[in-house]
């Protein structure tokens, strides 16, 4: 026969029956869900790294990429950090503790921190850009020693807009510097009020060219803050952003997710700033 | 500068005008200037004939530098410490809607106009400023054409940064943009 | 073998097991379809095709492959328009989710143009050369059986020898056949394919056959007359992703989906949530999509391509240039079918040689040669 057979390899539709185990309010129109995987053997096996996704599925509504938002050390569950935005999230948010959906994953290139030990590192997030950052923060605080100076500028629109806010003071005395800052401040807040890109402009870097951005947020925001990056001596190819497009199979066989020649689903969603830079700021593409 | 697991009220405010400031020697404030991102790009000469139209202020948290509507003289660039921006609107109060750190250029239009304070200062935190004259720095520049194009192509790039962030903060990227990655 | 051999090839195909499948005349076109013997084969049939129209017409012989390609490719039996991805049942314990043995069927197809030969070798490459394998396309991939028929004639839409992948058959076959005014010329491609040709009324070509299938198939390489000049296509096109030219074709695209849905390569599917009257079953049915739908893009409630101009770049840079990038090849071999069932007959190689003598921008050019390139084409 004419083909390219190969042995049996794994389903990539095959869908894990999921519980939820635990809600979690965050801000607002935001909540953290973790779901448990049923089968036993399916459980004690599951990983992830820092910046995969999960599909998650309702049954008779559709499915729904969700970035994993979880310590990646942590087993029984997986928690995903979701902003409450159409059908699928709607009705993720109203499933009662101990329901079931589905689970396919994980799936996506994640952060690659292992290139980078001994570098220092800025982390840019905005809004919920937080949560596939959140696992790369859990590593670098159990791997604190391998890494220099690490910095985490997080913005958000409003004080209450802040995802996590309540980590903040562990994850600074876990040895991150963390930079809080809100769009639109007001008197009970007293923290940093401006775009992260203020704050990165005037971010204290010792050696810039050994230095490692990473961000996730809206793409104006990583676009410009990978500029300033970049201004200020970071490497371009140092600099990694989080995009995203519609994805439907996750597997790269469906072409919903195609961004220039990528699809985010295989080949990011996580991109060195080098790779995507000439297509980032072409409208519509 | 982090500002994690802090809640203080900043509603206290006090005045620095006069006493607070304190003077210094030129060779000091020189070397507080130079360490600052705003220096990048002068010349030590440069910034050296700056720092005599200057001296330095230090002021505790809480402390108004200035008054939106107010005309002042000085233009500060922070060494240390934090300055909020507000803007007074009636029935809402002073909305603060920046806040400038080290590097930063605060009360500029001393120096490229008449000086009438387009917002209200106030330190967060313990704060040291490099308070130069903005009708000295005019003299100079008008005098010095080379400091004066120099000067003012910096105090430009400055404010196209604060322009940047600024329009950024405008387009309520967090609010329009759903940022739920992969989603 | 002579013409009548093919009745004995579609019977040993099908008492292997094989459903056979192959051209036949439905709705006054040549389509693919199961073929039980001869007699469902477009006999003395033959298609007159140019940018919008096809038209099948009488031949003056009884050639029962004097045709080129119609709009069905294969890619629907080893691709199918619907498939069943996965299922969800609703019980006790709550939602348990399956995935279905993919369908043990066997195709073979009788009539694979060399073209589409490159189509299938390129659609292993998305289904089966990535990280990720599609279960429904690899069984039904490592089953198929597969008869190519050389070209002996082409049609003006054709353009196959500007994308190196035709018009004569090479490789990637079990068995190929060449027309001729006496019979078939067999060639045998594989194991499988000599066990079949074992059971077929065949005897040794002769040095005058053997050149006669030669004239036919150089009838067919002769008549092209269609080019792409993909000399640094790639780079042309993402070069020009803001040239004006996207927006001149987005006057005349529809945005109607045929050329996706005709193209051999195209692979855009999405996933729809299919349940049974008591909402306790629901079937996950995979089904063709289009990058020129505009909810194609959809994100988190808006289009991210969101004009017609965006959607027509979309399908043309990847089609002919980020799918080197991805898969190695271009996404484009030949076929001519877009250019064909467009209904508004935009043509790509005449778009691609508009972009390539307008590259910088240059606006009153842009005018000029496109006159010149219909003059061209005329």
């Amino acid at each position: 026969m004419t083909s390219a057979i190969t042995a049996p390899r794994f389903d990539p539709w095959r869908t894990h029956a999921v519980r939820v185990a635990r809600k979690t309010p965050e801000v607002p129109g935001v909540f953290t869900c973790d779901l448990a995987i049923q089968e036993a053997t399916v459980a004690s096996t599951y990983r992830f790294a820092p910046g995969q996704f999960n599909m998650l599925y309702i049954p008779g509504l559709g499915e729904i990429a969700i970035s994993i938002c979880d310590d990646p050390q942590s087993r029984g569950s997986v928690a995903h950090t979701i902003r409450i935005a159409g059908n699928v999230t709607h009705a993720l948010s109203e499933l009662a503790v101990g329901s079931t959906l589905g689970l396919r994953g994980p799936f996506g290139v994640g952060w690659p921190i292992d290139e980078y030990r001994g570098r220092d590192l800025v982390l840019v997030a905005g809004g919920i850009g937080l949560a596939p950052l959140r696992p790369l923060i859990c590593h670098l605080l159990a791997h604190r020693q391998e890494f220099g100076e690490i910095h985490l500028i997080m913005g958000a629109r409003e004080p209450s807009g802040l995802l996590y806010s309540a980590e903040y003071s562990a994850w600074q005395d876990g040895g991150l510097n963390v930079y809080p800052t809100v769009d639109r401040g007001d008197d009970s807040w007293p923290g940093h009020i401006g775009m992260v890109t203020a704050i990165l402009d005037r971010l204290p870097l010792c050696r810039p060219a050994e230095t490692v951005m990473m961000s996730c947020g809206p793409e104006t925001m990583m676009w410009y803050a990978a500029q300033i990056a970049i201004d200020r001596g970071v490497r371009p190819e140092s600099v990694y952003v989080s995009l995203e497009r519609n994805m439907n199979c996750a597997i790269g066989l469906c072409g919903h997710c195609q961004f220039g020649p990528q699809f985010l689903c295989k080949d990011g969603p996580i991109f060195s700033y080098n790779r995507v830079a000439s297509i980032m700021k072409v409208a519509d593409l | 500068m982090s500002n994690v697991g802090r809640k203080q009220p900043v509603s206290i405010v006090t005045v620095y005008k006069g006493n607070t400031a304190m003077t210094m020697d030129q060779p000091n404030l020189l070397k507080m200037l130079c360490a600052t991102r705003f220096a990048e790009g002068l010349s030590h000469e440069h910034l050296a004939c700056l720092c005599r139209a200057g001296r330095l202020v230090r002021l505790s948290p809480n402390q108004l530098l200035f008054r939106e509507g107010d005309t002042e003289d000085e233009v500060f660039v922070i060494s240390s410490g934090h300055v909020r921006l507000a803007m007074n609107i009636p029935g809402r109060g002073d909305v603060p809607f920046l806040t400038a750190g080290p590097g930063d250029l605060v009360g500029w239009s001393g120096l490229i106009s008449d000086g009438r304070m387009t917002a209200t200062a106030t330190t967060v935190d313990e704060t040291t400023l490099i308070a130069l004259s903005g009708k000295r720095l005019q003299e100079l520049c008008n005098c010095e054409k080379d400091l004066g194009y120099v000067l003012l192509r910096r105090v430009a790039q400055v404010l196209s940064q604060r322009l940047l962030s600024t329009r950024l903060q405008m387009l309520d990227l967090f609010e329009k943009e759903q940022t739920q990655k992969v989603s | 073998m002579l013409a009548e051999g093919l009745d004995t090839l579609i019977r040993a195909l099908a008492e292997d097991g094989f459903q056979v499948v192959g051209p036949t005349i439905d709705q006054q076109a040549i389509v693919y379809g199961e073929i039980k013997a001869t007699s469902d084969l477009p006999r003395g049939w033959t298609d007159l095709q140019e940018a919008g129209t096809y038209r099948l017409q009488r031949r003056e012989d009884e050639a029962y492959f004097g045709y080129v390609v119609g709009s069905h490719s294969w890619k629907k039996y080893l691709f199918p328009p619907v498939t069943l991805v996965a299922s969800a049942d609703l019980g006790e314990n709550g939602w348990r989710m399956q995935t279905p043995e993919p369908d043990p069927v066997k195709y073979a197809f009788l009539g694979v143009r060399a073209c589409e030969l490159a189509a299938i070798r390129i659609q292993d490459q998305v289904f089966l050369g990535g990280p990720f394998v599609d279960p429904t396309y690899e069984a039904r991939r490592s089953r198929a059986f597969i008869v190519a028929v050389n070209c002996t004639q082409a049609a003006p839409t054709c353009f196959c020898t500007s994308m190196n992948t035709g018009p004569r058959c090479d490789s990637d076959f079990d068995l190929a056949l060449t027309e001729t005014s006496s019979g078939f010329l067999i060639e045998i491609g594989t194991d499988a394919g000599q066990v079949i040709a074992a059971l077929l009324p065949v005897r040794p070509a002769n040095s005058t056959e053997i050149d006669q299938a030669e004239i036919a198939r150089q009838r067919a390489a002769d008549q092209i007359t269609r080019r792409l000049d993909t000399d640094g296509l790639r780079d042309l096109l993402m070069n020009n992703l803001r040239h004006p030219h996207w927006e001149e074709i987005a006057q005349r695209c529809l945005s109607c989906t045929n050329c996706t849905m005709v193209c051999p390569t195209c692979f855009c599917s999405s996933v729809s949530e299919v349940p049974d009257l008591t909402g306790e079953h629901v079937d996950r049915e995979r089904h063709w999509d289009s990058c020129f739908n505009l909810d194609f893009s959809n994100m988190n409630g808006s289009p991210t391509r969101n004009s017609i101009s965006s959607r027509y770049r979309q399908w043309m840079t990847h089609k002919l240039a980020t799918w080197h990038d991805q898969f190695g090849s271009s996404g484009c071999v030949g076929c001519g079918r877009c250019i064909t069932w467009c209904p508004v007959g935009i043509d790509l190689t005449r778009e691609v040689v508009a972009l390539r003598d307008t590259t910088g921008n240059d606006l009153s050019r842009l005018s000029d040669s496109n006159a010149e390139s219909a003059e061209a084409n005329r």
